[in-house]
C-alpha cells in the first residue's frame, strides 16, 4: 500500500472522528478518565513506596550501613559521588543506672548536629529535647526511662563494658518510635560524652535521590580495604523490599483489572461506534474500498481516538499528581501504627516512566482488542448486505 | 458491452428461499443507457448489485467489457469497482462525515488522482451540479435533491465505464427527479458511460436506449 494511501485513510479516520464529535467525546472521555486515574494511582503507589523507604532509611539507618568499620577508616573516605552524608556512630555496650535501678543498654555515641540534620529520630521526642553537641546528656526511649524511673533532667550513671570508669549523663529527652529495635535497650549520647575509645564504628551513609546504594557499595568494595562490611537498606530490610514489590505487583494487577473492566465498556462503546458507521463502510465497500483499507480506516479511528484521549488523560493525570504533590496526601491517620510510616504518613505521588507509559499502552491495547470483532465484521461483510440491512 | 447470462440469485428468508433473480439474461451495449423496470421486490436492486460485483449470483455469468467479473479475485473485484463502476443509490448514500467536495473527491483519491487534477475535476463537477457554494457543506445540510446530485457527481467523478443507478429519483419530487435524470444522462453520455438504471420513473424510460422489464425476478420483456 502506497504511502499516500496510508495518509489518506488516516486523514479520513481523523475526519470521521472529528465530525462525529459527541460520540468521539463520549468514548474519549471514558479512555481519558481511565488513563488519568491509573496514572494517578501508579504515582500514588510510587509515593507510598518512597515514603516507606524515606521513613525507614531516614529515621536512623541511612541507605547504607557500614558495620564494625575500623577506626583507621575515616568517615571522609566513604564520601563518594552520590552520597549526601556519612554519619559516624560508636557503640558502647553497658548499663544505665539511676539509684538502685539499672538497665542493660547499647549506648550509641553520635554527632547530634549531623544526626538532627540527616535523620528523623529526634522527631520522635515525646518529652524534653534531642541532644546537643558536647553536652553530657543521654536521649533514651520511653521504655528505658520507665525501667529506670527517670524523667527529663534526671541524672544517670553509665557503666561501659569496656571501661571501669562510670560516666554521668543527664536525661535531655525521651523518645518513642513504636519500633522495638529503638524502643528497647537503645540510648544515644554525643561522642564527646563518653571518653572511652572503641576500635570500631558504625557508618550510616545517606544517598542522593536517583543513586543506587548497591552501586555505591560496589565502589566502596573497589576502593576500600577488603573485608569491610557494608549493607544496603534492601539487605537490612528484606520485608520492606517485599512490601514494595508487593505494592508494584498490586498496582499492576489493579491496572490490568481496571482496564479489563473499562475495556468491556470501551468494547461496547466501540462496537456501537463502529456499527453506527456501518452504512458508511458499506458505501465505501461498494466504491471498491478493500478490506485491508477498511481495517486501516477503523483501526486508524481507534488509534487516533486513543492517542487523543490518552494525551488528555496523561495531562489530566500529571496535573492531578502535581496538585496532590504540592502538599502531599496525609494518610497519617491510617499509618500511625506502621513502622514504615514512623516519621511521616504524608504521601507525595511521584511520576515515573512506568506510570506514564503503562496506562496509555494498556488503553491502546484493550481498545485495539475491543475493535477486533467489529473490524472483522465490517471487513467480512459484503457491501450489499450492509446496505440492505442498514 | 455488458453481458448477463442466465443469472440466478436466491436469498434465505424466514419462509425458506426467495428467488430474487431467475434465469435473467440480456446484453447492454457499450455507451448505451438501459432502464430496468419493475415493481418493488422484482429483483431490480439485486440485478444491479450483481452487475456491480456487490452481490454474487448463485448461477450464471456476468461479463463486463470483456471481463468475467465472477472470476475476479476480491482484490481484482475491488479494483474493477473503484475504476470502472459508479453507483447511485436510492437515498444518495453520501459519506456523512465528508463534505460535498470530499465526497466527490473520494473515488478520485481511490483511483490515485491527486493534487490539481483532482481539485479541478471536483470544481468542474460542483459547477455542473450547481453546488459550488455548498462545497464545504456536510450531507445533513443538503436537501434530498442536492444529495442525489452530489451522489451523481461522485459516481461519475472518476469517469467510470459503467454507471449503476438504483432508483435514483425514487425519493425525489417530479421536478427535482427530472433535473437529476437530465444531469445524470448529460454527464454520463458525455463520458461515454454505459448506464443501467433501475426505476419506476417514466422520465428515465423515455431517455433510455433499452428497457428491461422484471417481475418476481424474471425478465418479462426487453424493449426494443
Amino acid at each position: 500500500m502506497a504511502f499516500n494511501y496510508f495518509t489518506f485513510w488516516i486523514r479520513t479516520a481523523a475526519l470521521f472522528l472529528f465530525r462525529s464529535g459527541r460520540s468521539t467525546l463520549a468514548l474519549s472521555l471514558m479512555v481519558m478518565v481511565a488513563v488519568a486515574t491509573l496514572i494517578f494511582l501508579s504515582a500514588l503507589a510510587m509515593g507510598v513506596n518512597d515514603t516507606m523507604i524515606l521513613n525507614s532509611v531516614g529515621l536512623y539507618g541511612g541507605h547504607i550501613s557500614g558495620i564494625a568499620l575500623p577506626s583507621a577508616i575515616q568517615p571522609q573516605r566513604l564520601q563518594v559521588n552520590g552520597t549526601t552524608a556519612i554519619l559516624k556512630r560508636t557503640v558502647f555496650p553497658g548499663a544505665l543506672a539511676c539509684g538502685n535501678r539499672n538497665q542493660r543498654v547499647n549506648l550509641i555515641g553520635v554527632d547530634p548536629f549531623a544526626e538532627k540534620k540527616y535523620t528523623a529520630i529526634w522527631k520522635k521526642t515525646i518529652d524534653g529535647r534531642y541532644l546537643r553537641n558536647n553536652e553530657n546528656a543521654v536521649f533514651l526511649s520511653q521504655t528505658l526511662a520507665e525501667g529506670l524511673a527517670v524523667k527529663v533532667g534526671s541524672m544517670l550513671r553509665f557503666s561501659s563494658e569496656i571501661s571501669d570508669t562510670p560516666v554521668e549523663l543527664v536525661v535531655s529527652g525521651i523518645y518513642q518510635t513504636g519500633i522495638d529495635f529503638f524502643d528497647r535497650g537503645l540510648a544515644f549520647c554525643p561522642h564527646t560524652a563518653i571518653p572511652h575509645h572503641t576500635d570500631t564504628w558504625l557508618a550510616a551513609v545517606f544517598v542522593q535521590e536517583g543513586y543506587d546504594p548497591d552501586t555505591i557499595i560496589a565502589e566502596y568494595r573497589s576502593t576500600l580495604p577488603a573485608g569491610l562490611e557494608f549493607k544496603s537498606w534492601k539487605e537490612l530490610m528484606p520485608d520492606l523490599v517485599q512490601l514494595i514489590e508487593l505494592n508494584y505487583l498490586s498496582m499492576s494487577i489493579v491496572m490490568v483489572l481496571v482496564f479489563g473492566v473499562v475495556s468491556v465498556g470501551i468494547a461496547c462503546a466501540f462496537v456501537i461506534f463502529i456499527l453506527k458507521n456501518m452504512r458508511e463502510y458499506g458505501i465505501m465497500k461498494a466504491m471498491g474500498v478493500t478490506s485491508p483499507e477498511m481495517t486501516l480506516l477503523i483501526l486508524g479511528e481507534v488509534v487516533l481516538m486513543n492517542l487523543l484521549a490518552c494525551g488528555i488523560g496523561i495531562l489530566a493525570g500529571v496535573l492531578a499528581v502535581y496538585l496532590a504533590g504540592q502538599s502531599g496526601i496525609d494518610l497519617s491517620g491510617f499509618t500511625s501504627h506502621n513502622r514504615y510510616f514512623v516519621v511521616s504518613g504524608v504521601i507525595f505521588p511521584r511520576l515515573t516512566p512506568y506510570s506514564l507509559v503503562i496506562p496509555p499502552a494498556l488503553a491502546i491495547f484493550f481498545s485495539m482488542l475491543s475493535a477486533v470483532w467489529p473490524t472483522v465484521l465490517v471487513a467480512r461483510k459484503k457491501a450489499a448486505d450492509i446496505l440492505r440491512i442498514v | 458491452m455488458i453481458q448477463l447470462e442466465s443469472i440466478h440469485k436466491t436469498f434465505p428468508s424466514g419462509r425458506g428461499f426467495v428467488n430474487a433473480l431467475k434465469d435473467v439474461s440480456f446484453v447492454v451495449e457499450k455507451g448505451s443507457a438501459t432502464a430496468v423496470v419493475g415493481k418493488s421486490g422484482s429483483g431490480k436492486s439485486t440485478l444491479l448489485n450483481c452487475i456491480g460485483g456487490l452481490e454474487r449470483p448463485d448461477k450464471g455469468s456476468i461479463a463486463c467489457f470483456g471481463r468475467d467479473i465472477l472470476a475476479l479475485s476480491a482484490k481484482a473485484l475491488s479494483t474493477f469497482q473503484r475504476q470502472s463502476v459508479g453507483f447511485i443509490f436510492q437515498h444518495g448514500n453520501l459519506l456523512s462525515y465528508l463534505t460535498v467536495s470530499e465526497n466527490i473527491a473520494f473515488p478520485l483519491t481511490l483511483n490515485g488522482i491527486a493534487g490539481n487534477p483532482k481539485t479541478e475535476r471536483v470544481k468542474m463537477l460542483l459547477e455542473r451540479i450547481g453546488l459550488s457554494a455548498a462545497a464545504k457543506a456536510l450531507p445533513h445540510e443538503l436537501s434530498g435533491g442536492e444529495i442525489q446530485r452530489v451522489s451523481a457527481a461522485r459516481s461519475l467523478a472518476h469517469s467510470p465505464r459503467m454507471l449503476l443507478a438504483d432508483e435514483p429519483t425514487a425519493s425525489l419530487d417530479t421536478d427535482t427527479g427530472k433535473n437529476l435524470v437530465d444531469l445524470m444522462f448529460e454527464i454520463g453520455r458525455e463520458q461515454g458511460c454505459t448506464m443501467i438504471i433501475s426505476t419506476h420513473d417514466p422520465e428515465i424510460w423515455g431517455l433510455a436506449d433499452k428497457t428491461i422489464y422484471l417481475r418476481d425476478g424474471e425478465k418479462l420483456q426487453e424493449e426494443p
